[in-house]
C-alpha cells in the first residue's frame, strides 16, 4: 500500500512539472513542454535548411514540399522570444528564399 | 569609391543601440573574423545580415547568445583559447575594459591581433586590405570554418564548380569569368541567392558598373569585404573580344 501510495504521488508530481508549464513556459525554464516543443521546432528547421546545398538535385514537388514545411515552421518561429524569433525568422527565410528561387529556376527551364 | 587604409578596409562600425546606451560604438574588422571563418558562418548561420545596421545588433542579443555572443560567450574555445564574452550587465571595472576590446571607436585600444603583424605571413595583394585571400586559402595559411557547434547545421559538403561566362559590354574589356566554385566554397547559396543575385537565367539581368559600384550585385561584397572594383583583371579574366 505505501509502495502504490509512493508511486501515485511520484506520478501525480511528474505529472505537474510535465504539464502545467504553458503559462510558466514564457517566463521560466520548464522541463518537458518547452524542451519537447523546441527540439521539435529545431529538428525541422535544422532538418530542412539543412537541404539547401542540395536544392538542385530536387525535383519541383520535392522543393515545393520543403517551401510548405518551411511556411509550417514560420508560425513556430514566430511563437520564440524576441531575440531567437530575429535570428530564425532571418535564417529561415533564408533557407525558404533559396529553395524557392531554385524551384523558379528549374519551371522557367 | 573611397580609398581607405588596408587595415580598415572591410571595417564596420556598429552603432545601432551604443550612443543611446553611452557607450561608444563597435569598431568590426572583417579581415580578422575572415581571416578565420567562412563568410556563410557569420552571414547565415548566425544570422548577420549583409547591410550594415540591419542586423540591429544589441547587448541584449549578445548576451543570449546570439549574433556576436554566439562566440564571444565567454565559454567557446577556439584555437586553444577561450573567446572572450561580449556584454555583460555586470559593470565592474573589469568588464568595462572587457568592453572596450569591440566598443573601441575613436579609443586607442590595444588590441590582440594586431594588422601588420597578422598579415606579415600572408600572401600579399596590392588593393583591399593588401592581402591576396583566395591564395591564402589555396596555400593553406588560413582554414575559415564553416561550422559553429550549437548554431550551424550539419550539411553535405556543397559541389558547385559551374563557371559562368558574362559577357562584357564595352569592347576594350575583357568578359568575366564568374567562379561558383571560389564563391560557393565561402558564401554557400544562401548569401548570394536570390537576395543579391535574384537570376541565374542568362541574360535575364543587364549587369553594369554603375549598379555595381552603387553597391549593388557583385558591389554588395566587393569595394567593402571582398577585393575592390578597381582591381578589374581579377574578373575580366577573359580576352578580349
Amino acid at each position: 500500500m505505501k509502495k502504490l501510495r509512493t508511486c501515485l504521488i511520484c506520478f501525480a508530481v511528474a505529472v505537474i512539472v510535465c504539464s502545467g508549464t504553458q503559462d510558466i513556459e514564457k517566463k521560466t525554464f520548464s522541463w518537458c513542454g518547452v524542451v519537447h516543443a523546441q527540439d521539435g521546432w529545431k529538428n525541422e528547421f535544422d532538418d530542412v535548411c539543412s537541404k539547401t546545398q542540395d536544392a538542385m538535385i530536387f525535383s519541383p514537388d520535392e522543393l515545393r514540399n520543403l517551401i510548405a514545411r518551411c511556411d509550417k515552421l514560420k508560425p513556430l518561429v514566430e511563437k520564440l522570444d524576441e531575440t531567437q524569433r530575429k535570428v530564425f525568422l532571418k535564417r529561415l527565410q533564408l533557407c525558404r528564399d533559396l529553395l524557392l528561387f531554385v524551384l523558379e529556376s528549374k519551371e522557367k527551364k | 569609391m573611397t580609398i581607405v587604409s588596408p587595415e580598415r578596409y572591410g571595417r564596420v562600425v556598429i552603432k545601432n543601440y551604443s550612443n543611446r546606451s553611452g557607450i561608444v560604438p563597435v569598431v568590426f574588422d572583417h579581415w580578422l573574423h575572415r581571416s578565420k571563418f567562412t563568410c556563410r558562418l557569420c552571414h547565415v548561420d548566425i544570422g548577420f545580415a549583409m547591410e550594415a545596421g540591419a542586423t540591429k545588433i544589441s547587448a541584449a542579443s549578445n548576451m543570449k547568445g546570439f549574433h556576436c555572443g554566439s562566440c564571444h560567450n565567454g565559454n567557446r574555445v577556439f584555437e586553444g583559447r577561450k573567446i572572450f564574452g561580449s556584454c555583460s550587465d555586470n559593470s565592474t571595472q573589469e568588464e568595462g575594459a572587457r568592453c572596450e576590446r569591440c566598443h573601441s571607436l575613436g579609443k586607442n585600444v590595444k588590441k590582440e591581433y594586431e594588422f601588420d603583424t597578422f598579415i606579415k605571413r600572408l600572401p600579399k595583394r596590392v588593393l583591399g586590405n593588401g592581402i591576396d585571400w583566395e591564395e591564402a586559402e589555396a596555400k593553406g595559411f588560413i582554414k575559415p570554418v564553416d561550422f559553429l557547434e550549437g548554431m550551424s547545421i550539419k550539411r553535405t559538403p556543397l559541389k558547385m564548380d559551374k563557371d559562368v561566362s558574362i559577357e562584357s559590354r564595352g569592347t576594350w574589356m575583357s568578359d568575366v569569368l564568374f567562379s561558383h566554385k571560389k564563391h560557393a566554397l565561402w558564401n554557400g547559396c544562401e548569401v548570394c541567392h536570390p537576395e543579391i543575385f535574384p537570376s541565374t537565367k542568362k541574360g535575364t539581368i543587364k549587369y553594369s558598373m554603375f549598379q555595381i559600384s552603387g553597391g549593388e550585385y557583385c558591389g554588395v561584397c566587393h569595394d567593402k569585404v571582398a577585393f575592390p572594383l578597381i582591381d578589374c583583371q581579377r574578373c575580366h579574366t577573359k580576352p578580349v573580344h
